[in-house]
């Protein structure tokens, strides 16, 4: 399993409720839209607390591993990501793709998300690159292979999708919406 | 998205004190707004000197221990947290001057009111709960 980047680690071990909840709620104050945290901890009641919370502030909970004593909760701050317009003209949505996936899995999938969202939930044969790294990473991509390009809502595949094909990559196939919706078979290191 | 959050707090114990600010606090922390209304006994929660020593239920003296073994925040601590994070605390005027109390003796940053006060904040809210 590739190791997990975060932007922010917090430290909340040994604090009882609600301190995780008020500290990551502070952290997250200052983490662009689109960041990930790790959140530490030793309060078990933190992981139904964080899942909680983010839903009602909107953020997104990726999910928690336990090592020991030790709960590493993984949240990504909302973003506006949802309103940008989709530009790419090849799409395919989300049943398409797990047709064609079930016909043939050496498919190229291309996970653009940040790797925490990845590893908690990703479609098995899925590359990851997130999209931040694309322009560093894109000599590890086939420019003659048809390329599925997938994210959480459609918006930063889109974005990938563009990038590649400014790039000379021809057969670019953007996912919508992508993972947010996606019903067919996932892996995920839980 | 942001839900109200409406607290009466009528009860001076160590614990009631906890039931209150955590509630609070995690409710902040989740970006509700809320709001707490002290009367009664309950003034005690935000009493300068005492906030500092709130009984403990007598027979559950034992618990004390406990506190420090999970690193739960204290009371003046707690309270101070939930300011910061923007919750609003109310002083019952009627039971100050019943119980003899300035404003001065009870902590910083708080309003005095009248139990319309609170009903005026309570009535949409869409949480109400009583400690």
């Amino acid at each position: 399993m590739e190791n997990m980047t975060v932007n922010v680690q917090l430290d909340a071990k040994g604090l009882a409720c609600p301190m995780p909840i008020v500290k990551t709620k502070k952290a997250m104050k200052d983490l662009e839209p689109g960041q990930v945290i790790e959140v530490q901890a030793t309060d078990k009641g933190s992981k139904a607390d964080m899942k909680a919370w983010a839903e009602s502030t909107g953020h997104q909970y990726l999910g928690t591993i336990e090592e020991g004593d030790v709960l590493k909760h993984y949240l990504r701050k909302s973003s506006e990501e949802e309103a940008v317009e989709r530009k790419h003209p090849n799409v395919i949505d989300n049943k398409g793709l797990e047709k064609k996936l079930q016909e043939n899995n050496s498919l190229v999938v291309l996970d653009v998300r940040e790797t925490a969202e990845y590893a908690f939930n990703h479609i098995p044969s899925a590359i990851s690159i997130p999209l931040g790294k694309l322009e560093e990473r894109m000599n590890e991509l086939s420019k003659e292979a048809e390329i599925y390009v997938v994210c959480r809502t459609g918006s930063r595949s889109d974005l990938a999708a563009q990038k590649l094909t400014e790039n000379g990559f021809e057969r670019v196939i953007n996912v919508v919406p992508g993972m947010s919706e996606w019903t067919g078979e996932t892996e995920s290191i839980e | 998205m942001s839900k109200k959050v409406a607290i009466i707090a009528s009860n001076g114990g160590l614990f009631d004190a906890y039931k209150v600010f955590n509630i609070a606090t995690a409710a902040a922390a989740t970006e509700q707004e809320v709001t707490i209304f002290f009367t009664f006994e309950g003034l005690n929660l935000i009493h300068k000197e005492a906030q500092e020593e709130l009984p403990i239920p007598a027979g559950k003296e034992h618990f004390q221990e406990g506190f420090t073994k999970a690193n739960v925040p204290t009371i003046p601590e707690l309270s101070m947290m939930a300011q910061e994070l923007g919750v609003k605390f109310i002083g019952c005027q009627m039971t100050m001057d019943v119980m003899g109390l300035e404003k001065d003796q009870l902590i910083d940053g708080i309003e005095v009111g009248g139990a319309v006060t609170f009903l005026e904040y309570a009535k949409d809210a869409d949480i109400t709960l009583t400690f």
